[in-house]
């Protein structure tokens, strides 16, 4: 017996195979997911993740097992997105201590050779040394906790596998400029200590300068802060505080850490008035407004305010 | 040509016999549902294929509590380490939450069993068995317990 139906059966074959394929993939044994790596969390997950090994950092001072943790999440820029999480934390009212340790952890992370303040002419601008990354690479020392890896095998050696882990350093856009008038108790020329300076017990932190810096190289206008402890080095995880009608920012020096460890800023909106204090303390900056500056040619454009702040200043 | 090439084609005029009936053959009752069957089985095989080959699934959007055995047990070592520090054990109850639904106690004894089978440091144990100790003396409700 010979039927004529056509081939449309084998294409009804087909989809019903299909089908049956989708439903058992989604509804009989649907994925679930195992074994995966932190890199593949969702992001407020990767967020959470990243705190944790901040706060670690700071129980602990390691700096290669949290660049070895870092890496499993696979950032581009390591200390880059930390400092941004450390900004967002704040500004979404997160734990200071959490913005903090994501803060230190930042520059830590992305503390190279030290910046310098070099020194011009009087008139020439001031350009912070750009730093590379100097991620400390433990070596490989028996007794160690290995930090799991990104490969499927389960870790059974019990040395460290920070020692492999290495991060390019943090590409870093502009370079902080200043006039070099206004910095003199800046040391030029001369490095600072490699090691983060901190601000020292006792004497508070109090402005010392107040100038206004017209730069054509900074295309917004901002409040640039610095502070330095009593011996004249740039100390980090300063909390900043900016107030303007209807609103409030906090930030901590160092978050740009390829600008300086003490280095802060702030971009303010032309016409907004601006009062600036340390969250520690002292008298607000206040009257700080956006004003423009004019270069020879009669063009004009956005200047900055630069503060500085020193331990031992009246 | 290689004797891979003249073995691989041999084998494809090899099934063109097949080909040709499933296509062309002679349908009967009886084969018209052996050449239905072979459609879907070729359909389930290039869905496999797909899935598995082309366009494999992609691990994206997951939770802590789907990481691997080791990413656990590390986390769990921050979580000490943290607590270790800021004594917060609060903080730390609710950080291990995030591995699943087990109790936080559960989850540093795992990661405990983890590190004492993988060669973790004496310092790192010590961390977990003080984070063990302290959740398990601590009362979520009342906040009491803990170092």
């Amino acid at each position: 017996m010979r039927e004529n139906r056509g081939p449309w059966y084998l294409l009804t074959g087909f989809v019903l195979g299909a089908f049956l394929g989708l439903l058992y993939a989604w509804v009989v044994s649907p994925v679930e997911y195992v074994d995966t790596s932190p890199a593949a969390m969702r992001a407020d997950f990767r967020d959470q993740y990243r705190a944790l090994i901040a706060s670690a950092y700071v129980a602990n001072r390691d700096i290669a097992r949290a660049q070895a943790r870092l890496n499993l999440l696979s950032d581009r820029d390591v200390a880059r997105t930390l400092a941004e999480q450390a900004q967002h934390t704040l500004a979404d009212g997160g734990s200071p201590e959490v913005a903090q340790a994501l803060a230190l952890l930042a520059l830590d992370l992305g503390q190279g050779p030290t910046p310098v303040v070099v020194a011009g002419s009087p008139t020439a601008v001031s350009t912070l040394a750009v730093p590379t990354a100097a991620v400390e690479a433990a070596s490989p020392t028996a007794g160690v906790t290995q930090l799991p890896t990104e490969t499927p095998q389960i870790p059974t050696n019990p040395v460290t596998a920070a020692a492999e882990t290495s991060e390019p350093s943090p590409s870093l856009g502009a370079a902080l400029q200043t006039p070099q008038a206004t910095r003199t108790s800046l040391p030029t020329g001369a490095p600072l200590p490699t090691r983060t300076p901190t601000a020292t017990s006792g004497a508070p932190i109090a402005l010392e300068e107040k100038s206004f810096v017209c730069d054509p190289n900074l295309a917004e206008p901002m409040i640039q802060v610095v502070a330095e402890n009593a011996a004249g080095d740039q100390i980090s995880g300063i909390e900043v505080v900016v107030n303007w009608e209807g609103g409030e920012n906090h930030f901590f020096t160092g978050i740009k850490s390829e600008l300086g460890p003490g280095y802060a800023d702030f971009t303010m909106t032309p016409g907004e008035v601006y009062s600036l204090r340390l969250a520690e303390g002292g008298e607000p900056v206040s009257e700080l407004t956006a004003a423009e500056c004019e270069s020879g040619d009669g063009s004009r454009y956005w200047g900055s305010w630069l503060l500085l702040f020193a331990q031992g200043a009246e | 040509m290689s004797y891979f090439h003249w073995k691989k084609l041999t084998y494809i005029s090899d099934l063109s016999p097949l080909i040709r009936w499933w296509l062309y053959g002679t349908i009967t009752p009886v084969s018209r549902w052996i050449r239905f069957l072979i459609a879907v089985l070729l359909g389930g095989v290039l869905g496999l294929l797909y899935g598995w080959v082309v366009n494999p699934v992609k691990y994206v959007d997951t939770t802590p509590s789907s990481l691997r055995a080791d990413y656990q047990a590390d986390y769990v070592l921050m979580v000490a380490e943290s607590y270790n520090q800021n004594r917060d054990l609060p903080l730390a109850a609710r950080r291990l939450a995030l591995l699943g639904e087990s109790s936080p106690t559960e989850h540093v004894r795992q990661a405990l069993i983890f590190g004492a089978q993988n060669g973790y440091a004496d310092s790192d144990l010590e961390l977990l068995s003080q984070l063990a100790s302290d959740l398990q003396t601590w009362n979520p409700i009342t906040g009491t317990g803990g170092s």
